[in-house]
């Protein structure tokens, strides 16, 4: 008998958890929102992987991208009466065509200097949302109509949940085709590139419309479920978290990318207020005073941790910087698909060695 | 049959003039040494051959279409194929990875593996079968030279141009490269050769082109040109101008030496 593999288990496992996701918080739906919006982060912590982990392009603009169709959709709801199924259309249309104006601004920027443009970008936007109080409603934000008739999260998180593995199929499909190919070159080495026929300018900019409008349906149907959006989403730290997202589940990795957004999603949420013990919690309230001084605080279920679990994910972004350059999760992905891979080349290496060593100096006479 | 023409290009960057009207042309395939003392232009017009630099004045005619000023990856297409100086693999891309580069970007409908078995074969003649899917940067610098005349005849190009094949290369991969320069040649593509290596230039090329201050002051058969009063001006007087310089004047006297007489 065939034993099937435990990865294929483990991937089957988490396909079935996410199915059933539904159905297990049906007393928690505060967890379930948790989940869509999770799916949320993930679609854009992956397309920026794409972006900047297979095509180089280290952009800031991300967030921007994903509230231009925000904000598109939401505006043309509110004042040509458009559905919101039209408008998450017409936004993610709307992102592709900034995108691709982006793409083409950047074309000569590389790396520090167009990290340093999409930022300017990302923040000129925000501004201008903020300032455009008419158009926009300023930074008291805009109320978006819901997308789906019910009052059930259920039908979102499946809507959310589908938007995500089609994305990632997608994504998947362009890095293993020839576009990932160019994309990688590209990162790589842009003049070799060229020299090799990849018409560089062709696959950048497509990067730049492709990501943006994988961000921006992402944007417009999460903020049509929220039904509210508002320029304070777009500061600079939430693209910061994006990057966070995608570094610590594996920057050259669309799987890890999102399944790293996921993680962090929970966990953000879960680390708002650590729960204690009931037993320990009187003794907590005794503590408030001390741990207020240094920033936390006590919840009804335990500890409050306002900023510090930001900076404990500051600090878990650098470690993985420093120490673990492909992420956290992709390395556990590699490991568990990879392996035979891996022990193919291994030999194949060994074999290679004991065939040259015996030569590789050998063929120097006469020269 | 393969044309090149090179039409009196000027290339100048701000008031430094690097080419200065230079002007040749290739029928077939010829072998073709390009030397030059540093900062000859050597590298400025590889730059302007494969679209890299657009020439300030002057034009290139590939197989009679003409190609100054087209982007570099029409002119790959096209047919001009070049190594870099240093060497720029892909780096985190895995050897048969980067040979499918060129494949994939010259035939828009093909599919990956419609190449691997052509991509194998390149590999095994250049002997770096073993490594198809190691990441390049995981290769030694000699083998990384290897990956790029590789990705080379992946492209298929009309014309290679080598800037500097045999730099800080070992000498039993000196032999690989050889060979292939020797073997590709054969089936009928032109090289144009970049070295300071004297020896290998003199070895290798049936004609030798010598570029000095952006001007073409030799071309002709390798002997011919060893004796010209201009090259060994060029050579000899660098040194008494500019101090220290690369190859010692010696080392192009004894290269020929050895070319012509052993």
């Amino acid at each position: 008998m065939k034993r099937v593999p435990l990865q294929w288990i483990l991937a089957a496992g988490l396909f079935i958890l996410a199915l059933a996701a539904p159905v297990l918080l049906k007393d928690q739906q505060y967890w379930l929102f948790i989940a869509t919006q999770a799916y949320f982060w993930a679609m854009l912590a992956s397309s920026w992987a794409l972006l900047a982990g297979y095509a180089g392009q280290f952009s800031f603009g991300h967030i921007a991208f994903m509230a231009i169709a925000s904000y598109a959709s939401g505006i043309l709801g509110r004042d040509l009466g458009w559905s919101p199924v039209s408008g998450v259309v017409a936004g993610t249309l709307v992102a592709g065509v900034v995108g691709l104006v982006i793409g083409y601004l950047c074309l000569r920027l590389r790396r520090t200097y167009l990290a340093l443009f999409t930022i300017a970008f990302a923040e000129i936007f925000r501004l201008v949302v903020n300032a455009e109080i008419d158009l926009t409603g300023g930074p008291l934000g805009l109320y978006m109509d819901y997308l789906l008739d019910t009052t059930s999260y259920i039908p979102y998180y499946y809507l959310m949940l589908g938007l995500l593995l089609a994305s990632l199929a997608f994504m998947y499909w362009l890095a293993s085709s020839r576009f990932g190919l160019f994309f990688r070159s590209i990162r790589e080495d842009e003049v070799a590139a060229a020299a090799m026929g990849v018409h560089i300018v062709r696959y950048k900019i497509l990067a730049f419309v492709v990501t943006s409008m994988i961000a921006g349906l992402a944007g417009a149907v999460d903020h049509h479920f929220i039904g509210f959006i508002a320029p304070s989403e777009l500061i600079i730290g939430r693209m910061s978290l994006v990057i966070a997202m995608a570094v610590i589940g594996g920057i050259e990795s669309l799987i890890g990318a999102a399944l790293g957004a996921i993680f962090i999603h929970f966990s953000l949420e879960w680390l708002q207020q650590i729960p204690v013990p009931a037993s320990m919690m009187p003794k907590l309230i005794a503590m408030q005073p001390m741990l207020e001084k240094i920033g936390l605080g006590v919840g009804e279920r335990g500890i409050m941790t306002y900023a510090w679990r930001m900076v404990a994910f500051g600090l878990l972004l650098m470690l993985t910087l420093r120490f673990w350059r492909n992420g956290l999760i992709h390395p556990i992905i590699d490991r568990l698909f990879r392996q035979r891979v891996r022990k193919e080349t291994v030999a194949k290496r060994v074999q290679a060695a004991e065939v040259a060593s015996p030569t590789t100096f050998g063929g120097t006479e006469g020269r | 049959m393969i044309e090149l023409d090179v039409r009196d290009v000027y290339k100048s960057f701000g008031g430094i003039q690097a080419l200065n009207g230079v002007t040749f042309s290739i029928r077939g395939n010829e072998l073709i040494g390009l030397i030059g003392p540093n900062g000859a232009g050597k590298t400025t017009l590889t730059n302007v051959l494969d679209g890299v630099y657009k020439p300030t004045s002057g034009e290139v005619w590939l197989n009679g279409e003409r190609v100054d000023g087209l982007p570099p990856y029409q002119i790959a297409r096209r047919g001009i194929g070049r190594t870099f100086q240093v060497t720029r693999a892909f780096r985190r891309m895995t050897v048969l990875e980067n040979l499918l580069v060129p494949a994939m970007a010259l035939h828009p409908t093909a599919r990956k593996r419609d190449f691997h078995e052509r991509a194998m074969e390149v590999l095994e003649f250049l002997t770096i079968e073993h490594l198809a899917n190691e990441y390049a940067r995981s290769l030694s610098g000699g083998q990384q030279k290897l990956l790029e005349l590789g990705r080379l005849l992946m492209l298929d190009p009309d014309i290679i141009i080598l800037d500097e094949p045999f730099a800080g290369v070992h000498p039993k991969l000196m032999e690989t490269i050889y060979e292939y320069i020797i073997e590709v040649n054969k089936q009928g593509k032109a090289f144009i050769i970049i070295s300071h290596d004297m020896d290998s230039i003199f070895t290798l090329s049936r004609r030798l082109l010598v570029l000095n201050y952006g001007e073409i002051i030799a071309d002709g058969e390798p002997a011919k040109v060893k004796e010209d009063p201009a090259v060994i001006e060029a050579y000899l007087g660098e040194e008494e101008e500019e101090g220290p310089v690369v190859i010692p004047a010696g080392r192009l006297a004894e290269g020929m030496e050895e070319a012509i007489n052993g």
